[in-house]
């Protein structure tokens, strides 16, 4: 009953962290690709504290999903301020 | 008195998926903004709150229940003041990079 | 007991995957916010799960982690709009 249930816990949480990882590396909007790899990281966290690692879920959590998010978010703002007062030739990719 | 614990621990669990599971089905498929922050503080406060207290029986000593009723009121405070500044900045349309 | 957590853990699982195609799709910016806090606390609540179900207390330190970083990344998205001209 239990492994059972556990086997499709794991599916689930492999499928969407695969599927969330190509999304966040394919997507064309800067801030859009920053919100999927913070949603990448809340998952990341919930892998590792199912692989029962509780330890490495604290730092996945506040690192990856916490601070490096909020430092991402602030990264591509600056960068589509400076593409659009660039006159939008910037390289950066996405609207701006 | 151990069967009567479980069966209220079950219903609470229970009825806090349910408000996670029509929480996650408002914010797909309500149709503008503001109807789905609606939804959404729903999902926060109820039913994190209903699988807290399901939870809070099986808790093995004391402080592991003062930590999880921490955790609900840190959830409450921080959904409804991100939530405030969400509606806030989509209200006013001065948020920098929210709505465009 | 401890399979009744895994089976709720799997439901919120479940609709933790299907609140991630309003992140996915959402047309503003505070969509997918909205998406990545539900994300967080439904997060939370699978944590808590898990850890009465693998009798391990360290994941609610977890989950308060969740619950606090939550708050840092909505309110590092929801900055008012200052300073037109800095490039």
């Amino acid at each position: 009953m239990t492994a059972g249930l556990l086997l499709l816990f794991d599916l689930v949480l492999v499928t969407t962290l695969v599927g969330l990882a190509i999304a966040a590396l394919i997507s064309p909007d800067l801030r859009r690709a920053v919100m999927l790899f913070i949603a990448f990281g809340l998952w990341l966290a919930l892998v590792w504290a199912r692989l029962r690692a509780p330890d490495v879920a604290l730092a996945e959590a506040a690192i990856g999903a916490g601070l490096g998010g909020a430092l991402m978010l602030a990264a591509a703002r600056r960068a589509a301020r400076r593409a659009s007062a660039n006159g939008g030739i910037d390289a950066e990719g996405g609207e701006a | 008195m151990e069967i009567l614990l479980e069966t209220v621990s079950l219903l609470l669990v229970g009825a806090g998926a349910f408000f996670f599971a029509v929480g996650t089905l408002g914010l797909v498929r309500l149709p503008d903004l503001f109807c789905r922050l609606h939804a959404l503080t729903k999902a926060d406060n109820l039913g994190l709150g209903l699988v807290i207290a399901g939870l809070l029986p099986w808790a093995a000593d004391p402080f592991l229940a003062l930590k999880l009723v921490l955790i609900w009121l840190l959830v409450m405070l921080s959904g409804a003041t991100g939530s405030y500044l969400i509606a806030k900045r989509a209200l006013r349309g001065d948020g920098e990079d929210l709505l465009e | 007991m401890s399979e009744i957590f895994t089976a709720a853990a799997v439901v919120l699982v479940l609709t933790m995957a299907a609140g991630l195609v309003r992140v996915v799709v959402g047309p503003t910016p505070a969509d997918r916010m909205m998406g990545v806090q539900l994300i967080g606390t439904t997060g939370i609540a699978v944590l808590l799960l898990l850890g009465f179900a693998f009798e391990m207390p360290a994941l609610a330190d977890v989950a308060l982690v969740f619950a606090l970083l939550a708050a840092v990344s909505v309110t590092a998205l929801t900055r008012r709009r200052v300073g037109q001209d800095r490039s």
